[in-house]
């Protein structure tokens, strides 16, 4: 059975009275009301909504207001709520489908509006000869855009609703539509759904030199830089700051690793911005992850001093807002723009005939097969040296070369065949995450002990640090548990599989050969 | 899925007048609520507008051969669907009977029904028979308008008598007062004592009043047509009630 279209477009000149008037011709049907309406689309900034199908968006009018969301394929609602206004974020929503199928897809991040589209909305009864409703008809009369007409079928009446869908399509030769009214507006407004996505997709062509594909690549993670800085100074969500951090420190790994490509006093003096860079958004990030971490650390408290936490919470939340408006400060201030604006300017900038070193003449191919190959081997050799009894301060170096090696392999990710790429970054993720853990265990460890000193003066209750104790404790057997999963993990990444693989893809040919 | 059964042996006491508006009443509120027009008069499809009349007839429909969802029409309004009645429900009793266990049908019937709707109301022909008893099998609420006249108390231990012998224990009787009007002393005196002597009838009496006679000229609910006035005040305060009693409000 053919699918039958629902959703059409009037043509630009044609008005809805003119539309209205000339169907009144064709069949009976009533104007059930006529209001004045404006629709808001929400998402977050990283189109989570529309990356799962679904569209949410508010409908307010003077009598009614309330909030949905939509199925982007079908057009189906799955979920709708009275709502005046609509939270930043999924828990603020009261309890029911809504908020639950929010919550999931959104996690940590804010619904930001994304346009706001007035117009007037029709509903119109079509009436058999009874004046019994047989199809409802919405007609949607926007401002700057084509309106839209949508037939809503009813149980029992399958056959009048294609008549009408038969109706509009031939006789008034009106275009079945498919995709949202979402689309069309996001282009009048320049803009284009999943504009902005946190993971790196930068296509290199393998021949291209190798200084020049660098700027490629530090012109995409400023481009992060520049789109995140905003919200970051306006503390929308944790993952403006997130996402600009990750992009300052793969522009610092960077410049670390992807050595020589241009001349040293430029890789040295960035080098020194972006560590400043990273400094200063450090102690901010670390206490959004904390106030992220709450819930679980409460959930990790015997019951009865789950109430008792609360003061860490309060105590984080205002160390919180002052990091941020520090942070905020420096982001504002007039040396950090200028710095910015140099380093874009130089990315912009023409290179010189010749590169700058031998470095920068290869093409950009060869440079990663070098780079990934040699850091790689690090790894391994770092990893092999560590035992049972090795300090912490080793893992650590251990996961920044991690770090470094994962970055190198997403910079230059286009070129090389992209299940096998894909297929080594996922298996190192896995053995970093584990050091990961480790280290932030640790680290909030020490953080919770250094906390509780500064808490004292604030006349905390003794059961406060109890729970902050308990805490500690927990968060050290996980330490431990991590770093006894260490050793297993690190067998899982240096399976044959994957270092005939690294070999493979990154060894220089002649030691492809001797193998 | 509650379902509820507007029904009297005796006819004109008000049965589709309760079936339509508290189904309105009850789509309304957010259920989802279907109304089953049993009745070969087909009133209740009347004032919907829709016409009486299904596929296969009385005979298809009690063989199973098509399923009662194909047979459902949306109403004009939102959470509000009607299965039609037709002719040949005249008779319903005689292909009930030709049937084993006659009497667990509607039931069986119903019961797919049973995530798609949170209320069906049965609006039940006049009288005692196979199908009364198919339609008692199948419900949770008996709601029965009684007028209030000497004849009514006979009716009503008719009834009564019926349910116990057949052992309907998960049915809940409601009786309540239908058409009633308080300027006759005689509907009052037989109220009164109706109620003393039959502890459960119901507290909402519905007037008997010339907006709910309209629904014939209007073909719909009263609350289609009237926003405010002494029967929609009654028809809510009956529709609470029942809410009440059976502890869903």
């Amino acid at each position: 059975m053919t699918v039958l279209p629902l959703h059409f477009e009037l043509p630009e000149h044609m008005a809805a009275d003119n539309f209205l008037s000339t169907l009144s011709k064709k069949i009976d049907f009533q104007i059930a009301s006529e209001h004045y309406a404006i629709k808001t689309f929400y998402d977050s900034f990283d189109w989570r909504l529309y990356n799962a199908d679904i569209l949410c968006e508010l409908n307010q009018s003077k009598t009614a207001s309330h909030i949905s969301l939509i199925d982007r394929n079908s057009g189906d609602c799955l979920a709708l709520e009275n709502q005046q206004d609509v939270p930043s974020f999924s828990h603020q929503f009261k309890d029911g489908r809504l908020k639950t199928k929010l919550d999931s897809l959104l996690e940590m991040r804010a619904l930001l509006p994304l346009c706001q589209l007035p117009h007037q909305v029709f509903h119109i009864n079509v009436l058999n000869k009874d004046k019994k409703t047989i199809v409802r008809i919405k007609l949607e009369e926007y401002e700057d855009l084509a309106s839209r007409i949508s037939l809503q079928p009813l149980k029992g009446y399958e056959k009048a609703v294609a008549r009408i869908s038969l109706l509009l399509e031939k006789s008034f030769e009106l275009t079945p539509t498919q995709g949202s009214i979402l689309n069309s507006a996001l282009k009048l407004q320049g803009r284009k759904a999943k504009d902005y996505s946190s993971k790196l997709a930068i296509k290199l062509d393998p021949e291209l030199r190798a200084d020049k594909a660098s700027k490629i690549i530090y012109r995409d993670l400023l481009k992060s830089i520049q789109i995140n800085e905003a919200g970051t100074i306006a503390d929308i969500d944790t993952e403006f700051l997130h996402d600009f951090r990750v992009a300052v420190r793969r522009t610092r790994a960077g410049l670390s690793q992807i050595k020589q490509v241009f001349p040293d006093k430029v890789m040295t003096h960035y080098a020194s911005f972006f560590a400043w860079l990273g400094q200063i958004t450090g102690a901010t990030r670390d206490l959004d992850v904390y106030l992220l971490n709450y819930k679980q650390y409460k959930a990790a408290l015997p019951e009865s001093l789950q109430a008792d936490i609360a003061p860490l919470y309060a105590f984080l939340k205002q160390k919180q807002k002052q990091a941020q408006t520090e942070l905020a400060h420096h982001l504002k201030s007039p040396d950090y723009i200028k710095q910015l604006l140099a380093w874009e300017q130089y990315l912009k900038e023409p290179l010189p005939k010749k590169g700058c070193s031998s470095a920068a003449n290869l093409t950009i191919k060869t440079l990663a097969d070098q780079r990934i190959w040699k850091v790689y081997k690090r790894l391994i050799k770092e990893a092999e040296e560590i035992t049972e009894c090795s300090p912490a301060k080793v893992l650590h170096e251990l996961r920044k070369t991690c770090k470094k090696l994962r970055y190198l392999m997403e910079f230059f990710q286009s070129l090389y065949p992209d299940n096998e790429i894909n297929a080594l970054i996922k298996a190192l993720k896995g053995f970093q995450s584990v050091l990961g853990d480790f280290q932030d265990y640790e680290v909030q460890e020490t953080s919770l002990k250094k906390f509780s000193e500064e808490m004292m003066v604030n006349k905390v209750q003794s059961n406060t640090f109890l729970a902050m104790g308990v805490l500690v404790q927990h968060l050290d057997t996980k330490r431990c548990a991590a770093r006894q999963d260490f050793s297993k993990q690190y067998a899982l990444f240096k399976c044959e599989q994957n270092k005939s693989a690294f070999k493979t893809l990154f060894a220089p040919q002649t030691e492809v050969k001797k193998s | 899925m509650k379902i509820i059964a507007t029904y009297s042996i005796k006819g004109g006491v008000g049965k589709t007048a309760t079936a339509v508006n508290l189904a309105y009443l009850a789509a309304q509120n957010g259920y989802r609520t279907l109304v089953w027009d049993l009745d070969p008069q087909g009133a209740s499809s009347y004032y919907f507008r829709v016409k009486p009349k299904i596929k296969g007839g009385s005979k298809e429909l009690i063989a199973g051969e098509r399923e009662l969802d194909g047979l459902i029409k949306a109403t004009d309004f939102e959470n509000l669907d009607l299965l039609p009645a037709d002719f040949s429900f005249r008779n319903l009793d005689l292909v009930l009977d030709a049937r084993k266990k006659p009497t667990q049908r509607l039931k069986q019937l119903l019961q797919p029904l049973s995530d798609s709707y949170d209320f069906i109301f049965l609006d039940c022909p006049p009288n005692i028979s196979l199908l009364s008893e198919a339609i008692f099998e199948s419900s949770d609420i008996l709601l029965s308008p009684i007028i209030p006249t000497t004849l009514s108390l006979r009716t009503l231990e008719q009834l009564k008598k019926f349910i116990k012998e057949n052992k309907l224990k998960n049915l809940q009787l409601m009786p309540f007062f239908s058409m009633a009007d308080r300027r006759k002393n005689m509907h009052k005196d037989i109220m009164t004592t109706l109620s003393e002597k039959h502890s459960g009838i119901l507290q909402t009496t519905i007037p008997y009043a010339s907006d709910i006679e309209r629904m014939g000229l209007e073909r719909m609910p009263l609350g289609g047509y009237i926003k405010k006035s002494q029967s929609t005040e009654a028809y809510q305060d009956l529709w609470q009630e029942i809410l009440t009693t059976i502890k869903l409000k």
